[in-house]
């Protein structure tokens, strides 16, 4: 019996890429929901991370939506925050030099409107010192195609993924979006347009209501739900696009326990993002790293490649095989 | 035009100093019902804790059972009294929603959640004498901690409170028997038949204090605007109000508690809960 005192969490979510974005463990921060690192650093020991992501950054500096900006929904928020943040510059200013001399890698999540903004800021970053990798969120709305998601669709979502390609060398991952009508043919699309690897899901789309104003409780009416409601969606979609690409999946939605991440990674995931839970309870990061680390010791596991996906169906040379994992990744 | 460095919520905070954070669990050690249906929890937390909480600062409580996921995010609860001998803080709770009714249901040896200290605090100027609190409700939680602090000074203290009726307000064996002590009820059943605000008028017109510290719902600081501004010297006495927004993280990062102030948007939680009231774009 082969006993696994020391499991090695470590992951590589580019292996493809010379730049490497290999980390300790698998637990990365959500963007969003971990401002830009120094938020937290007093809270916890970021620097233990597999990774963080930073807030969103765009093009130019955004001041965000009117309040109220965030509502509570049973076992989950919505938010409507607007991206708020510095524009690309004002981060390049302030981030990257700091990033710099930490150990925990640190990835710049970048939101546009246009196909050549993506570009631009991918170019940016590419030259900056502390920056590990560039996650693209398409969850944004096209101008250029009267303000239909990008990630809504997979020739949209490549368009962008190729035009970030171009732009920089920096280990890609696209951050897909649950509103895709076929999720597994968008994966498909940004693997071929060169991502290095694919992150989902970002929130859905949803509303609350006000009972007794009558009115919507967020000021921009719409936000995105996050939190553990959406984890079964979230789980379902990691399933079904890990199943379709051959690149490293990172999974999230909802995750506030060890069991949920074993559940993404199971379902495919190589690595996790941990959003919404991170304001309840910013020590989860902590005790999440430990409790895998702990229960690969009792599992006897001592990479976690070994349970990378292994809820999928079994792909083998067989016919059936076969049509399982196509069935699978066709929903 | 966006102020960057406001914008990003990183700006150092207005008043007072930023203390280190942390997540803990704590017994409750006290459950004392006050105002009506309001109680009083105390927990305990180290000494050094205790000790370096100042008015105004507030902590995050986790208002679920453990395995439930509703209510979801914490609730931002004000400090009302910081003890370091007895090493306990206490806080003022009224339910007004799910969270709040758990909270004032918890029962002494229970075990509470907390993060904290978070945000900034009141500041009282080194050449402040005279000093008018205006609180409205459970709003008076962080004001009761500013007037024991201001008294200890040896400052003199009007504490001035509204609520919707007599069994509503706080027992003036809360406070100092320095402190005046004037009340307001909507209902008319004690004090002033109407807001707190109309009380503040006299007060400023006579050029008294030096300083006012509000807490109360925004509605409030509305009229408190309307009773201090027409009567100000200048920008004497300088106004400072704690805002209140919903909350997630409490630590600047989600942006979901922000302030528009002349200097951009604030996430309250770090810059705030406390602002000059000129600061604030009403």
């Amino acid at each position: 019996m082969v006993v696994s005192l020391n499991p090695d969490l470590s992951v590589d979510l580019a292996p493809e890429n010379v730049r490497e974005l290999r980390l300790a463990n698998p637990i990365i921060a959500a963007s969003g929901c971990f401002g830009y690192g120094l938020e937290y650093s007093h809270v916890i020991d970021v620097q233990r991370l597999g990774a963080f992501v930073s807030k969103g950054v765009t093009p130019r500096p955004r001041s965000g939506n009117p309040m109220p900006r965030i509502a509570e929904s049973p076992a989950g928020m919505l938010n409507a925050i607007g991206l708020q943040n510095p524009g690309v510059h004002g981060f390049i200013k302030k981030y990257p030099r700091i990033w710099e001399t930490w150990q925990v890698p640190g990835i710049v999540n970048i939101s546009a409107e246009a196909v050549d903004d993506y570009a631009m800021m991918a170019r940016l970053l590419d030259e900056q010192p502390g920056i590990s990798a560039i996650e693209v969120n398409v969850s944004c709305p096209n101008i250029a195609r009267g303000g239909y998601c990008f990630g809504w669709d997979a020739e949209m979502s490549a368009d962008v993924t190729r035009a970030v390609r171009a732009a920089t060398t920096l280990p890609v991952i696209v951050k897909l979006s649950p509103g895709a009508v076929d999720i597994a043919e968008v994966g498909r699309a940004v693997e071929a347009a060169g991502a290095d690897a694919i992150s989902l899901i970002n929130t859905f789309v949803g509303m609350a209501i006000d009972p007794r104003t009558r009115r919507p409780i967020l000021a921009n009416v719409t936000g995105g739900v996050s939190g553990p409601a959406i984890k079964p969606m979230a789980v379902r979609m990691v399933y079904q696009v890990a199943a379709a690409v051959g690149i490293p999946v990172i999974g999230m939605g909802g995750i506030s326990c060890l069991d949920d991440v074993l559940e993404f990674l199971f379902a495919g995931a190589s690595a996790v993002q941990i959003g919404t839970a991170i304001f309840v309870q910013p020590s989860l990061l902590m005790r999440l790293i430990d409790e895998l680390s702990a229960w690969m010791i009792a599992e006897q596991v001592s990479t976690i490649g070994e349970i990378v996906g292994a809820a999928l169906p079994k792909i083998d040379t067989t016919t059936n095989g076969a049509m399982e994992a196509m069935q699978v990744a066709a929903g | 035009m966006v102020d960057l460095e406001s914008d990003i919520g990183l700006q150092p905070a207005t008043f007072g100093a930023v203390v280190s954070a942390s997540e803990f669990s704590s017994p409750i050690v006290g459950v004392e019902p006050v105002m009506g249906d309001a109680v009083l929890l105390t927990v305990t937390v180290p000494a050094a804790m205790a000790e370096s909480v100042r008015p105004g600062h507030f902590f995050d409580l986790l208002c679920r059972l453990d395995g439930s996921f509703d209510p979801l995010l914490r609730r931002p609860y004000s400090v009302f009294r910081s003890d370091p001998r007895h090493q306990t803080l206490t806080f003022l709770v009224r339910p007004f929603g799910r969270g709040s009714a758990w909270l004032v249901s918890r029962t002494v040896g229970a075990s509470l959640e907390l993060l904290g200290p978070l945000g900034n605090t009141y500041t009282i100027a080194p050449k402040s004498r005279n000093l008018l609190m205006v609180a409205g409700g459970v709003g008076a939680a962080p004001l009761v901690m500013l007037t024991d602090r201001a008294v200890a000074q040896g400052l003199n203290v009007t504490f001035l409170m509204g609520s919707a009726d007599g069994p509503g307000l706080l027992s003036p064996s809360m406070l100092p028997s320095v402190v005046e002590y004037q009340v307001a009820t909507d209902d008319g059943s004690k004090g002033h038949h109407g807001f707190v605000t109309d009380l503040v008028g006299d007060y400023v017109r006579s050029h008294w204090p030096d300083q006012v510290f509000a807490c109360g719902p925004e509605s409030m600081y509305r009229s408190l605007r309307g009773a201090v501004n027409p009567h100000r010297t200048g920008r004497r006495p300088t106004v400072q109000v704690s805002m209140e927004r919903t909350m997630a993280c409490g630590l600047g990062a989600c942006l979901g508690c922000v302030v528009e102030t002349r200097h951009g948007m604030q996430a309250s939680c770090v810059q705030g809960p406390v602002y000059d009231m000129d600061e604030i774009v009403w």
